[in-house]
Parts: C-alpha cells; sequence; structure tokens
C-alpha cells in the first residue's frame, strides 16, 4: 500500500506553511510514501532544501522528490498544482512564475489562467477545489476550467474533517466524471507532523495581522493538515481507492529531477579562430608578460601552466573570461576592485589582475581550488569600492541581460528580535513588553532566548502568556521569512535564466533576483560571481585620489594597491603598537589586543592575524600555541600519526605555514583527509555540515568519524578533540587562507597610508563613511593625536566632502566636509562651494548669493558653521532666523532677495564651552572644542572615578573605578566576553565585561552612553590593560543634565558605530 | 489708557488623576494614567504620590513600571476629563458669569468688578482655591491684568505654591515685573521658538522682553510679539466665551404644585411635543430620554429610558415613558404634587429627516426594532436579548446573547452551505452538552449507531460527519471533538460529538449531545 502527497505548502509559502521542507521530505520517507511533492504558493524557493535534505537520505527506500508549485490565481480560478514531467516543463513552470512575478510588486506574483495555458506544455495539473462545498454563483465551476486544462489533468479531492467530506467527494467524483478527468487524493498539508498545528496558527495570526483571541474562524478548526500515513489515507478513501493510486500513477510519470539542471555558464566572445582555453591561455601569458618585465619566474610560469590545464580539464575558462571582463571594465572606469575567494589566490588571477597578491612572494594555495574530486564551482568573489558597485552591477545586466543575469536571494530568516515581536503580537503582548524582550537579545544573531534575558526585560518569565510567546518564538526562529536579494552574487547563464529559476524584481529599481540563495547554488553546482562591496576599497580610492592631489609636484604618484612599497618596516612596527584605528579588518577591539603579542613582522603575519582573532582558532585553543611557537620556534613540531598508517610527517605540507597549528578553514579539511581518512566528498560534507550545524544536527556523525578517525590513525586524543572543537568554531564565520591573504593585502595598504599619509587617511575614512568600527570622533581623535590638524565645517571653507588643506606651517590639515553635519543635503554643499568663487563676503552675501533653503542655513548655524563669517553657533542661529522664509516659487523669483537693513541689536548671552561642545555632538557627532566628559570631570573626581588614561597607570590588579562615553561594544564571535571601549577627554579605557558578569547587568551594557565600570586592572606582559568589570552603571543621566534643552530618547540598537553620544537637535524651518 | 481688567487664572494640574480619585477613591498603588505619543505609551498625567517616586509627565510607560512597582495605570480619557472641566466652569458660574475654558486643564474667570463681592482679590483667589481643593482637585490660580499673564504666573510661578497655596495676586500694573523671572516656557507657544529662545540663550520672559521688539517680530513672527505684550500686561487678549450647550431639554413649572395622573400625563405630551421639536430643529433624535419630577418639598424623581434608534416622534417618546412608568415597582408618588417637570434628551444622535419608507421590509423592521423598545422599556433592557455571531470554531461560543437594543453588534452570519443543504448547525444548542451512554460506534471515526440519552435509546438511521474541532489550545486545553448530525428512526434530529479520539488502549472516548435540530 503507498501514497503520494503532492498537495505540501512547506514554510517557504511564507507564513503558510509551519515545517521545513526537509521535514516534509524525511518525515515522508519515515511513513513510507512512495514519493514526495513540493508545491509551494507561486514558487519554488524551497525545493532546493528538500532537494539537499533528500540527498542525504538513504538511497533504500528514500521517495521520489516531486518538484512543483502551487499556482494561486488572481482570476478567480481555484489553486492549481503543477508538476513538471521534464526539464523543458520545469523551465515552463519557471517562466510562468517569472511572468507573474515581473508583473507584481516585490515578494507576490500575479497569475491568470491564461498564463498557465501559454506554457502548458509538459505540466501534470492537479485543480484544487476550495475545501467546502461550492456555493452557488460563488466561484467558476470546474468543468469548464478542468476541460480548458485538457489532458494530464486531475481534479484533487480531500477529506479534512469538515463534517461533509463524504458528499463532497461524491460531488467532485460526478464533476471530474463528467469532465473526464480523473480524481485524485490529496491532504493539503501544512506541516508534516500534528505537533506543527499550534506553530501554524502562530504563522497564519503574523500573516493576518491578528492576535489568537482574535484571529476566530482564519485558523484551521482542526489538525488534520499533516502528512498521513498511507494506510490512513486508504482508509479515508476507501470508497475511492482510484483517487490514491492516481497519486502513484502521476509521480510515475514525472521524471524531471533537479540535479538536470546542468550549469551552462554564458560563452565569453572570444576572438575567432580561438577557443575560450586558448584565449585565455593568451590572456595569462601577456599578463604574466606585463606583472613581470625582466622575466617570468620559472616557478609561476610552472604553476600557471597547471592552473591552466585543470581550467581546460573542468571547463571553466569561461568563467575566468567572465570576471576578467568585470574586472577590466570596471579599471577602465577608475573603480578599485580586489577579488578573493579560493580561486582567486591563483597565479591565473594574479595575471588577470583579478587580484594583487603577488604569487611569486608565498606560496600559492591553489590545493583546495586544485582538489579535482570537488566538482564544485570554483569561487571568486570581487569586491569593489561600495559607492560605486551600482555602476559594474548595472554593467554586467547590461552586458548579459536580465534574462541571463540576476543576483542570488537571501533567505531572511526570522531571528531573535524579529521573532519575539511577532509572536508577542500574536499572543497579545503590548509592544511595551515584546519591545522590552526584544531589545535584549544581542544583535541580529540572537540565538535562543532564556529565561535569564527575559528578566534583563523587566518581564516576568512565569506569566504563561510571556513564557508561551517565548516558547512560540524559539520554535518560530530559522523559518524563513520573506527573500531579499543578496549583496552581490550573480548567476550568469548561456540560456535563459528564467528557465532555471523563477525571477522577480527586487525592491530596488533595476534589479532582479532569482529564487535561490548561495546554499542552493552550492547544491545544484550552480556558477555565480559574488560581485561585492567594501568600504575600505572606497577609502583607500580616495586617500590615493587625495595624495596625488595634493602631491608637491612629482613626489607622490597615482598609487596603486600593487604599487605601494612593500613590508615597509615602520608599517609593521606601527601595527605592533596596536596603532589600527580605521586600519581594515585588524581595528577592532580583540584584534587590537591580538597585535602586540602576535607581533606581524611580514605580509603572511598580517594574513595570520586577520584569522586567528576567529571563533574557530579560538574555541579551538590554536591562538595560544601559535603564539607561543612565534616566540619560541623551537616548540615548532607537527602532530603525528602510529608509523603503522602513514608517515610522520604527512601533515607537515597541511601546516607548515602556521607552524604546525592548524588556524585556517582550507587546513581543517585537509586534515580531515590527510588526518582523519575522510574521502574528498565526505570533506566536502563536512564543509557543508559546519556552515548549517545549527539547523542541520549532522555535527555528531561528523564529530565521532573526525576524532575517532584521527585517533585510529595514532593521533592524540586531545589534539583530535581540539581541531574538531576549532571546526565547529568556523561554523558559519570559517575563514580561508584565501580570503586572510586578499584581505591582508588591504591590511597592509590601509595600514601604509595610515603611517604615511595621515591627513589623507583621516579624510579618506570619513568620505567613506559608513563604514568600519569607529565613529567620525574616534577617527578625528586619532588623526589629532598623530599631529594633523583638524579644522571644523565652516560656510567660508568646506566642501562636501572632506579634504586637505595646507597650513600655513606648509603641513596637510583635513578641513571637515558638509557631509559631517547630520541631515545636510549634499545638493546644498554644492551650491555653496559653486557660488563661493573668490569668497563671501560676510554672512548677508552668503546667505543672498547661495539662497539656500531655511533648513540648510539652520543646520550649518547649528553645526556652528558661520565662524568664518564671525558669527558663533547662537549669533549664526539668530540670524538666520531673520531671514524671510523660503519663497514658494523659487524659480521666478528674483535672483537677490530684498536687503535687510542693517540691524544693531545687543549681544545675546554667551554661550559657554560645555554647550559649544555638546551641541558640536548633537549636529556632527564630534567636537574639536572639548569632550562632554570634561564638563563631568570635577564630579566625577569628587567621586573616586579615574579618568581613562589613568586606569593604565594602575598597578596589575588594582581596584578601580572608570566612567567614559561608549565607543564600541563587541562580542566578538561565540566569544564569553564582551568588549566594551570606554572613552572621555584623556583617552580610552578598555573594559572587559565576562559573560557572568554581563548577564547581571545586560541592560547597563546594552542600553548606556556614559557607562560607569567599577572592577580590576589587567595588565598584560606586551603592556596591554584591561579594566575586568565586576559591576556596571548607566550613568546617561549626567550627560542628559549637562544639556540645556531636548530629552535623550532611548537609544536605538544597531551598530555602535552609529549611536549617539548625545541626541540630534530636531531644529528644523 | 487700556481699561484695567482683572482676570483670574486657574490651573488643574492633575485633572485626569483628580477624576479618577473622586470617583473610586485613591487606589493603593501609586496612580497614573496613560497616554499615546509616537506609538507608545507615555504618561499622561499622574498623581502626587507617584510624582513623588520620580514618575513625570511625557515619561514612557515601560520606564516608569521599571521604577515603581505595582503601579496602577489606567487609560486616559480626555473626553471625560473634558466634561470635568466644562462641569467645574459651570461651578465657576457663581462667582462671574465670565468664565472661558483653557482646555485641556485650566479656566480663566473675568472678574473685573466682581472681586469686591468677594472681600477683594486676595480673598476671592483664596475661597476659589480652597473651594476647589476641597472637592479633591489639585488648583492653582494667579490674578493679573491680563490672562497671558495670570496664566503664565498660575502655572510657571513655582514659588506661589511653597507661599501657602494661596496663589499669586499682581498689582495693577505690576505684569512685566511679575513675570520677568519666569522661564520661557511660561510662553507656551510652538516648540520651534522655544528652541529659538533657548538657542540664543535666552532662558527667562524678563530676558525675552528686553530685546528690540522689531528684533523678535521679524524673527518669531507677529503673533509671538502679541502674546509677549499681553504677558508683559501692555496688550489686551480677549477671552473666548463658552459655547453654549445645545438646549435639548423641556421644561415646565407650575404656580400650583400639579398631582392627577392626568395632568401629569397631559404635562408629560407637551414636554414630549416641545422636546421632539427641538430635536428635530436640531436634526437630531434621542436615543435616551430621561424626566424628573421634582417635587414641592424637595425631592427628584428620575427615569431614563433607551432607545434602539434616535426617536422624536413625541407619541413613541411618550409610550416609551409610560411603559417606564408603568413598570416601576415603585410608583410615582406626586406627595403634595410636583412643581416643575423637565423632559430632556440625554443621549442625541444625528439622524436625517423622518421619511416614510415604502420598503416593507423596512417598515416590518421599523415595527421590531420599536417592539423591542417597548419590551425593553417594560422589563428592562437586560432581559430582552438577542443573538449576534462570533468569529470562532467553537460551537457553545460561536454566538453570544447581548441586549437587543443595543446596534453596536452588527455581524453576519456565516454562510457554509448550498441553500438545499441541511443545516449545519443545530437552531437549538443545549445549555450544557449531555453526555449520552451506550453509544455503538465503529472506530475510529464512524458515526454511532445507536445511543441512549435521557433514559431514551435512540437507533440512528442517517448520519453524516465527522466535523472534527479542536479547542483553543492557548486558553483552554480539551480533546478533540468529531460532530455528527443525526436522524434517529423516529425521525428526531440530533448534533452529538464525540470528546477525543480512539487510542489504541484504554477506554473509549465520551460521546455527547449538544443540540437539536428542528
Amino acid at each position: 500500500m503507498s501514497y503520494v502527497e503532492l498537495a505540501v505548502t512547506t514554510n517557504y509559502s511564507f507564513l503558510r506553511g509551519a515545517s521545513h521542507p526537509g521535514q516534509f521530505v524525511q518525515q515522508a520517507a519515515f511513513l513510507g510514501h512512495a514519493a514526495i511533492g513540493i508545491a509551494d504558493h507561486n514558487s519554488l524557493a524551497g525545493v532546493v532544501r528538500a532537494y539537499d535534505a533528500w540527498q542525504s537520505l538513504p538511497e533504500e527506500g528514500r521517495p521520489k522528490l516531486l518538484v512543483g508549485a502551487r499556482l494561486v490565481f488572481r482570476d478567480g480560478t481555484p489553486d492549481i498544482l503543477a508538476y513538471p514531467k521534464d526539464r523543458a516543463a520545469y523551465g515552463r513552470l519557471c517562466r510562468i512564475l517569472s511572468e507573474g512575478k515581473n508583473r507584481a510588486p516585490k515578494g507576490e506574483c500575479f497569475l491568470g489562467l491564461g498564463d498557465l495555458l501559454d506554457h502548458r506544455a509538459g505540466l501534470l495539473l492537479i485543480v484544487m477545489p476550495s475545501a467546502h462545498l461550492p456555493l452557488p454563483g460563488r466561484e467558476p465551476k470546474p468543468a469548464g476550467i478542468l476541460r480548458a486544462l485538457g489532458p494530464d489533468t486531475w481534479l484533487g479531492a480531500s477529506m479534512l474533517y469538515t463534517g461533509e467530506d463524504r458528499r463532497r467527494l461524491r460531488d467532485l467524483e460526478r464533476q471530474a466524471r463528467a469532465a473526464g478527468v480523473p480524481l485524485i487524493a490529496v491532504n493539503d498539508v501544512l506541516y508534516h507532523h500534528p505537533d506543527q498545528r499550534e506553530l501554524q496558527d502562530i504563522v497564519t495570526c503574523i500573516r493576518e495581522h491578528v492576535t489568537l483571541q482574535g484571529a476566530g474562524r482564519r485558523l484551521q478548526a482542526n489538525a488534520e493538515r499533516h502528512l498521513k500515513p498511507p494506510q490512513e489515507m486508504a482508509r479515508l478513501f476507501a470508497r475511492h481507492p482510484h483517487a490514491i493510486t492516481e497519486t502513484l500513477r502521476l509521480a510515475g510519470m514525472i521524471d524531471f529531477r533537479l540535479d538536470e539542471l546542468r550549469h551552462n555558464y554564458p560563452h565569453e566572445p572570444v576572438p575567432p579562430g580561438k577557443t575560450a582555453d586558448e584565449h585565455l591561455r593568451h590572456l595569462v601569458e601577456s599578463g604574466l608578460a606585463w606583472r613581470y618585465p625582466q622575466a617570468i619566474p620559472p616557478k609561476v610560469a610552472a604553476i600557471a601552466r597547471t592552473e591552466l590545464d585543470f581550467i581546460a580539464d573542468r571547463e571553466i575558462a569561461h568563467y575566468f573570461l567572465t570576471v576578467h571582463d568585470i574586472v577590466a571594465w570596471a579599471r577602465g572606469q577608475g573603480i578599485l576592485c580586489q577579488g578573493r575567494g579560493s580561486a582567486a589566490n591563483s597565479v591565473v588571477c594574479y595575471a588577470l589582475r583579478i587580484t594583487e597578491v603577488n604569487p611569486a612572494t608565498f606560496e600559492v594555495m591553489f590545493d583546495r581550488f586544485l582538489n579535482t574530486n570537488r566538482r564544485e564551482p570554483p569561487d571568486i568573489d570581487v569586491d569593489f569600492e561600495h559607492e560605486r558597485r551600482e555602476e559594474v552591477i548595472q554593467y554586467i545586466y547590461r552586458r548579459y541581460g536580465r534574462r541571463r543575469a540576476a543576483l542570488t536571494a537571501t533567505v531572511i530568516c526570522y531571528r531573535g528580535r524579529s521573532a519575539i515581536r511577532e509572536v508577542g503580537k500574536v499572543f497579545g503582548l503590548t509592544d511595551d513588553i515584546t519591545g522590552r524582550l526584544a531589545g535584549t537579545v544581542w544583535g541580529s544573531h540572537g540565538g535562543q532566548m532564556e529565561e535569564h534575558q527575559v528578566r534583563q526585560g523587566n518581564a516576568d518569565p512565569g506569566n504563561a502568556a510571556i513564557a508561551r510567546a517565548i516558547h512560540f518564538a524559539n520554535e518560530l526562529m530559522g523559518f524563513p521569512r520573506h527573500l531579499s536579494q543578496h549583496v552581490g552574487g550573480f548567476v550568469l547563464t548561456e540560456d535563459f535564466l528564467d528557465t532555471v529559476v523563477p525571477i522577480g524584481p527586487a525592491a530596488m529599481d533595476d534589479r532582479w533576483f532569482i529564487e535561490w540563495d548561495k546554499d542552493d547554488l552550492d547544491t545544484l553546482a550552480i556558477m555565480k560571481v559574488d560581485v561585492l562591496a567594501l568600504g575600505m576599497l572606497t577609502c583607500i580610492r580616495k586617500a590615493f585620489d587625495l595624495i596625488h592631489a595634493h602631491a608637491p609636484c612629482g613626489r607622490d604618484p597615482k598609487w596603486t594597491l600593487a604599487a605601494i612599497p612593500q613590508e615597509d618596516p615602520s608599517v609593521y612596527d606601527m601595527l605592533c603598537a596596536a596603532d589600527a584605528i580605521g586600519v581594515f579588518q585588524v581595528e577592532s577591539r580583540a584584534q587590537m589586543n591580538m597585535l602586540p603579542r602576535l607581533k606581524p613582522r611580514t605580509f603572511y603575519d598580517l594574513a595570520v592575524e586577520v584569522a586567528i582573532v576567529r571563533p574557530g582558532p579560538i574555541q579551538g585553543g590554536m591562538v595560544h600555541p601559535y603564539l607561543k611557537r612565534r616566540a619560541d620556534p623551537s616548540l615548532i613540531r607537527f602532530p603525528a600519526p602510529d608509523p603503522r598508517f602513514g608517515p610522520p610527517d604527512e601533515l607537515y605540507e597541511v601546516l607548515k605555514r602556521t607552524k604546525g597549528v592548524p588556524l585556517f578553514q582550507e587546513q581543517a579539511m585537509r586534515m580531515a583527509i590527510v588526518a582523519a581518512g575522510f574521502t574528498a566528498a565526505q570533506a566536502n560534507g563536512l564543509r557543508k555540515a559546519m556552515a548549517t550545524f545549527r539547523h542541520s544536527g549532522t555535527m555528531p556523525t561528523f564529530r565521532e568519524k573526525f576524532i575517532g578517525g584521527m585517533m585510529r590513525r595514532g593521533y592524540d586524543a586531545e589534539f583530535a578533540q581540539a581541531c574538531f572543537n576549532q571546526i565547529e568554531g568556523f561554523g558559519e564565520y570559517g575563514f580561508p587562507e584565501s580570503h586572510a591573504i586578499s584581505f591582508a593585502l588591504l591590511v597592509y595598504v590601509s595600514a601604509w597610508i595610515k603611517k604615511h599619509h595621515p591627513a589623507a587617511f583621516c579624510a579618506a575614512l570619513l568620505n567613506s563613511q559608513p563604514m568600519g568600527f569607529y565613529a567620525p570622533a574616534e577617527i578625528v581623535r586619532c588623526a589629532r593625536e598623530h599631529g594633523v590638524a583638524v579644522l571644523a565645517p565652516d560656510a567660508a571653507f568646506s566642501q562636501w566632502d572632506n579634504s586637505l588643506e595646507r597650513t600655513a606651517a606648509g603641513a596637510l590639515a583635513v578641513r571637515l566636509g558638509f557631509r559631517q553635519i547630520d541631515g545636510f543635503r549634499e545638493q546644498d554643499a554644492h551650491t555653496i562651494m559653486e557660488e563661493r568663487g573668490y569668497g563671501y563676503r560676510g554672512f548677508a552675501d552668503f546667505a543672498r548669493r547661495t539662497a539656500l533653503p531655511r533648513r540648510a542655513l539652520v543646520l550649518l548655524a547649528e553645526a556652528d558653521g558661520f565662524r568664518g563669517f564671525g558669527l558663533d553657533r547662537r549669533e549664526g542661529l539668530w540670524a538666520v532666523r531673520r531671514l524671510p522664509d523660503d519663497s514658494p516659487l523659487p524659480l521666478f523669483a528674483p535672483r537677490a532677495t530684498p536687503e535687510q537693513g542693517a540691524e544693531t541689536i545687543a549681544p545675546l548671552p554667551a554661550m559657554t564651552l560645555s554647550d559649544h561642545v555638546l551641541a558640536d555632538y548633537q549636529t556632527t557627532r564630534l567636537s574639536l572644542k572639548g569632550y562632554p566628559t570634561q564638563f563631568l570631570r570635577a564630579a566625577l573626581d569628587q567621586e573616586g572615578i579615574t579618568a581613562c588614561a589613568g586606569v593604565a597607570a594602575l598597578r596589575d590588579g588594582a581596584k578601580v573605578r572608570c566612567a567614559g562615553i561608549v565607543l564600541v561594544r563587541q562580542r566578538p564571535g561565540e566569544g564569553t566576553a564582551i568588549f566594551i571601549t570606554l572613552s572621555d577627554e584623556t583617552g580610552v579605557c578598555n573594559v572587559v565585561v565576562w559573560q557572568d558578569t554581563f548577564r547581571k547587568f545586560r541592560r547597563e551594557v546594552m542600553g548606556s552612553r556614559l557607562l560607569l565600570a567599577e572592577g580590576r586592572v589587567q595588565k598584560s606582559p606586551e603592556g596591554v590593560v584591561h579594566l575586568m568589570a565586576e559591576k556596571l552603571t548607566d550613568r546617561s543621566a549626567d550627560l542628559k543634565a549637562l544639556m540645556d534643552y531636548g530629552q535623550a530618547p532611548a537609544p536605538r540598537a544597531g551598530h555602535p558605530r552609529n549611536a549617539r553620544v548625545l541626541p540630534p537637535s530636531r531644529d528644523f524651518h | 489708557m487700556l481699561q484695567q481688567r482683572r482676570i483670574m487664572a486657574l490651573w488643574l494640574p492633575r485633572l485626569p488623576t483628580d477624576r479618577l480619585i473622586r470617583k473610586s477613591g485613591a487606589p493603593e498603588a501609586p496612580l497614573v494614567v496613560s497616554g499615546r505619543a509616537n506609538n507608545a505609551l507615555i504618561i499622561h498625567a499622574l498623581e502626587a504620590r507617584a510624582e513623588k517616586l520620580g514618575l513625570y509627565r511625557g515619561q514612557p510607560l515601560a520606564n516608569a513600571h521599571a521604577m515603581v512597582q505595582p503601579l496602577n495605570v489606567v487609560p486616559a480619557d480626555e473626553k471625560a476629563d473634558a466634561a470635568l472641566l466644562e462641569n467645574i466652569a459651570d461651578w465657576c458660574d457663581r462667582f462671574t458669569p465670565l468664565v472661558s475654558l483653557d482646555a485641556p486643564d485650566g479656566l480663566y474667570l473675568d472678574i473685573t468688578g466682581a472681586a469686591h463681592l468677594f472681600g477683594g482679590d486676595q480673598a476671592m483667589l483664596k475661597d476659589v482655591l480652597a473651594k476647589l481643593s476641597a472637592q479633591g482637585f489639585a488648583v492653582r490660580g494667579a490674578i493679573a491684568g491680563t490672562s497671558w499673564a495670570a496664566r503664565a504666573l498660575a502655572r510657571h510661578q513655582t514659588n506661589a505654591l511653597a507661599r501657602g497655596g494661596s496663589g499669586f495676586i499682581v498689582p495693577p500694573g505690576g505684569e512685566a515685573e511679575a513675570v520677568a523671572s519666569l522661564p520661557i516656557t511660561a510662553f507656551d507657544c510652538d516648540a520651534k521658538i522655544l528652541r529659538a529662545l533657548s538657542h540664543a540663550g535666552l532662558k527667562t520672559v524678563g530676558q525675552v522682553a528686553a530685546r528690540q521688539s522689531s528684533e523678535l517680530a521679524e524673527r518669531l513672527g507677529i503673533q509671538f510679539v502679541r502674546r509677549l505684550l499681553v504677558m508683559l500686561g501692555q496688550a489686551e487678549e480677549p477671552l473666548a466665551p463658552r459655547r453654549p450647550l445645545p438646549d435639548l431639554m423641556a421644561e415646565q413649572r407650575f404656580a400650583d404644585p400639579v398631582t392627577s395622573r392626568e395632568a401629569i400625563a397631559s404635562t408629560l405630551l407637551a414636554l414630549a411635543q416641545s422636546l421632539g421639536g427641538l430635536l428635530e430643529r436640531q436634526g437630531q433624535g434621542a436615543r435616551m430620554l430621561g424626566a424628573a419630577f421634582f417635587r414641592a418639598d424637595g425631592k427628584v424623581d428620575r427615569i431614563a429610558v433607551r432607545a434602539g434608534a434616535p426617536v422624536r416622534d413625541p407619541t413613541i417618546m411618550l409610550r416609551l415613558l409610560n411603559q417606564k412608568l408603568d413598570a416601576l415597582a415603585d410608583p410615582l408618588d406626586p406627595g403634595f404634587g410636583f412643581d416643575l417637570v423637565r423632559l430632556e434628551a440625554l443621549l442625541a444622535e444625528t439622524t436625517s429627516p423622518a421619511t416614510v419608507s415604502f420598503d416593507a421590509n423596512e417598515n416590518a423592521r421599523r415595527q421590531v426594532r420599536f417592539l423591542i423598545d417597548r419590551l425593553s422599556a417594560r422589563f428592562g433592557e437586560h432581559r430582552v436579548l438577542r443573538f449576534v455571531p462570533q468569529d470562532t470554531h467553537i460551537p457553545e461560543a460561536a454566538a453570544v446573547a447581548v441586549p437587543a437594543q443595543d446596534s453596536d453588534f452588527d455581524a453576519t452570519w456565516p454562510r457554509h452551505q448550498r441553500p438545499d443543504d441541511p443545516p449545519r448547525r443545530p437552531c437549538r444548542l443545549l445549555e450544557k452538552p449531555e453526555e449520552i451512554h451506550h453509544v455503538m460506534a465503529d472506530t475510529p471515526d464512524a458515526p454511532p449507531v445507536r445511543f441512549r440519552w435521557r433514559q431514551c435509546l435512540h437507533h440512528v438511521a442517517r448520519a453524516e460527519g465527522p466535523e472534527r474541532i479542536v479547542l483553543e489550545w492557548w486558553s483552554k486545553d480539551g480533546p478533540t471533538r468529531d460532530y455528527f448530525r443525526v436522524e434517529t428512526r423516529e425521525g428526531q434530529r440530533f448534533w452529538l460529538y464525540r470528546d477525543g479520539l480512539y487510542r489504541r488502549n484504554g477506554l473509549g472516548p465520551r460521546w455527547y449531545l449538544q443540540g437539536i435540530f428542528a
């Protein structure tokens, strides 16, 4: 006895289905179904997940996986399940959905019956009548539709315990017979197991924006919409047994499998008479000749040959040609870019100028890429300047057309905050309470919500509604919520892409994305090019431009990434001193602690530095062994197997670059193969499990296999255990060596600029915001500490961007630009710059000539930007207010506003320094006049609170109390500690909060602007000073008291870089 | 020279909480009234106890909860507050006829030429404040030559309370001096202007007054300068008189008190006619009528009746009143006679002028409505009920009975069946499902073949089902029910359910009979 469920709605029919696609597949296998169909509402988004789960089932007794969609129409046609028989029909189904999406707003799909009839060939169709007996005149008669659809059509019948199932079934049987189509049994399932029914009610409420209490009949009356055993289905359809056998017949007619979607990569144009491989070989040869003008090192030439052979063997030359074309185009436009990824650190990519990392200077990591067993597409990510990436994307659309190119999707899932917000609403909790619960979840990666977090949010975990809300919020986490476009993963095809996967428009104009995310593409081995945005590239390009523009004749050339002098010791000196604010990747608190300990002296050290402060090496306990071996090379030794099983140096090749300690993701993979006896395919499975182990739960099997494998071959148990811990730590944040090397170049280049051109570096960083860890105030402060003069934004001198000015002494100073003023519009800045000419003759002249809207003038005055005209902030505002209101039709207004009579007024009361500093913070988030805490210093001194700079002077272990403005809060990876950087007018203080303390003071840590930390001083031999916090107090009220007006609104969660020390002033019009 | 007026400004800073405490006494926990601002709950008003604990107006409620536990929170009722302020204004009529509202929480009394009746400014202010305090209101007041000067001082002169709560009196011409030290918030003007002043470093009224008026006018507008001048006593602003209440009552006084039923009845008819006329002129109809009978000895009898739809037809109004009078347990006792009878529309609604409908249905509906009104007037509105549908799968909760006159419930009954189908729900539902015994039915989900209910054995001839309904898991947990519609051999039709599903082992589930089909 067997059965096939064909009407399956998974949770990829957002907020309708209540189980993951994989759960349906596993349950179908468990119940002994012959096959399982996945048919989401106008979507194929979940089918690859189902396929992935299906692949990991044992082949014996595995149900056949049928891929389809449930077409939901807007013209009153009942839903129709569509299952393609073969590849061509599958393409037509994709086409139908793409067309429907294209005429709908993002996330929707508008279909009519005509769309289906146009592409009907090869589709097996099941018409789904409504669950109740139809009311006369309410819906179209299925008979007409059944006839229109022709052969290969079924009428779906369900037994859903509505009270009149039998009568309804008889009625359907009559209709089916009249139309000459067979009846087919479905259970129209929404979840794989009856236990999921409560969650289904909850997602229904979320979808309908109602509470459980108010949902009424929008919920299902019973819990019958789950996968049922074949026997049960047979019993329900005992009077219509053919309806059951039809399910098997339909499944038997399908002969399409997802793995048929073999990728057909677009054929790049090549010169006539050449193959793609020949063309690539030619490009590489000329590229190498350009790279090595004297002579190509034989080693490099040999590697290039191996790589090219490999590329030819794998038939992926077109892929490299594509990336080469994009990069070459970007370079032509002056857009800075750099490739990374497994294939990027190759001689081929260096020759094609996809990457700037010179393979001759150190070992090339082509091995991962060269592993022929991995029949996976090569992986090259290309980073572009974040401000100009859109140009690249539009170029790709232009070049390939939007039926051949589209972005990958990102599946947005419910996370801690969103889950508790939505579920809280469903249980009727007020915004107030759910807001507080959500507020205690850390960042966007909040894991399961625990009781102590609930208490922290001032809510009672014993309250039944709250407890339930939390329970279901935890259940809902990981459910897909909607599809969004991936940041830059492009899928390109030679055939029409919309016959491979449905494509729809994105929220942004002129963007289209497919329904699958990068994991799905990986599963199906479809190639993609990642066109990513990197703020640091923007910053570096802007710095290069500034250096060039302000160079005394002939001194500074126009720099490029490759041209920067290599291995400059002064750059490494600076990094060893942890002077790294603004430097790419190593400016975080944890990285700055590592720098003086690791003491990087070579380029490869930077790659290690980038990779070592990550969850993987930390969880694997690899950090200390590595540091020890750096300090004392005599400690370096390589773990070896029992001589019976392998040569003692089998790991030497894998670990030699990292002194015998595994640090990178590739090394963990290689060890699985070399030391634990994995096959390449198994290692690949491990890599995938690593990325998703939270969800899939397959990690324990790998654990046993890995540790057991190593121990059986005579490795030390402790070492095996540590290696596996590390693999677990990589989790979603696995960091491969190939990425680290590419990043290391940017670390070096940004550090070089910071060292040799601090003013240009500061201005370029500010002009590339938002990026990095630090707020503009810290960047400016750092520049000033390095002796760079920084000048305030001023209507008389500033430009939109931050710029450089020569001071009288001949040094370069940074002039802050109008972009630093919150809310100031670029267009107004350009007006000021254009009208400036040889300068303005005072405020009145400025106001008349620029004719700026009042809003702009107020912003300038509030930012104290009229000093150049001799007006301070207060006088400036008073003067701006005197100007007449914006004229309604500026186009017709006379060019010059009528002159107002000169005015002689009494001086306004003088503004105190503290008022000025606070106002500076409100408008530009930084002040060159002082620091807010200096006005509290006397009071803090009286309380015995030490200034930040004073903490370093204390002895190790001393008790200390220190207060400062919270600059950065950080919890690296899965770390058990939270780093907080406090700052005051004297400097910064690094506070460490252990997990236990954090639990107690979560609210203070998350919410304070001014924080008082009490604890003990800890000093490391390298001179790194920490305050180990035992108690934390929110002193933000002190800051508020300094302010003359305005209330501090509750701080919003977000990147601390964007958090404000003080609330913005709201004073427009 | 302006003729010097005298204006008293009153401020009731805790009107919302005072209203609640006057009504139902002070709760144990500190009382705050919540309002909404920017989609967040905030404190809209609070009593003195709460303020002493550090709470303040405008504070986010979540914040307040965190600071004070327990806290008694009542949502704001601005209508009730406004009505109360009106009442206080009415009450103030005893001091001067010229009372004007300073909504939402203040009053102006124009006491020009009236103060001497109460012993001068000082004594009068003291008297007003004492009387209002005695009634349970927190109140502050001031007297000055202009409304804004008095208002600013009542609200912002913090010393006034410190000096024994007697309020603040400005001698004629002393306004500018009196307000000079007040903060600029005393202007109580647009937030933009306040920010402009504060950004200019001007913190007090006096500092503002010291600037040139052309300087201020150019920057802050002429309106602001006017307000400043009024506050300084250099200009006058007329008080807006209170809008008269719509007069929807009719009364008749008798020189000789009346006692006879007939006289009372004819009086009521006359009053109903004049009230009907009033209502018609205003395009309104009464949803609630009140009649008050003032006995010569001071006792007052009152009755009130409600109508399902607005009425203004005198005969209908009279009929409703008579129904009520007839039904009084304690009949109207004229004693020595009534010297005043008043009829008022306690609740009036706008209605279109009466049109004669030729639609038979509409007329029938009107007849039914009128019958409901009459029955409700006679038996009480909570005795005449009708069913309204509820949105739920649970049969016993699918309909609730509400007073038939209540027109707020208007929902359409769901229809899930074709006209010639048998009904899905019985027309009669038992108060409580009754257990049936000796049920014979096939597993797992077949209808019963026979069962015993109220001593009688029934044999099922026809059945349909099951309709499976699970209880609402979030409110109460209970077994799944399988409902069957059955017809017995005798032709009786019942609605039964099996409570729970068959399990592999253990006893079978129980069966219940919940309803009877016609």
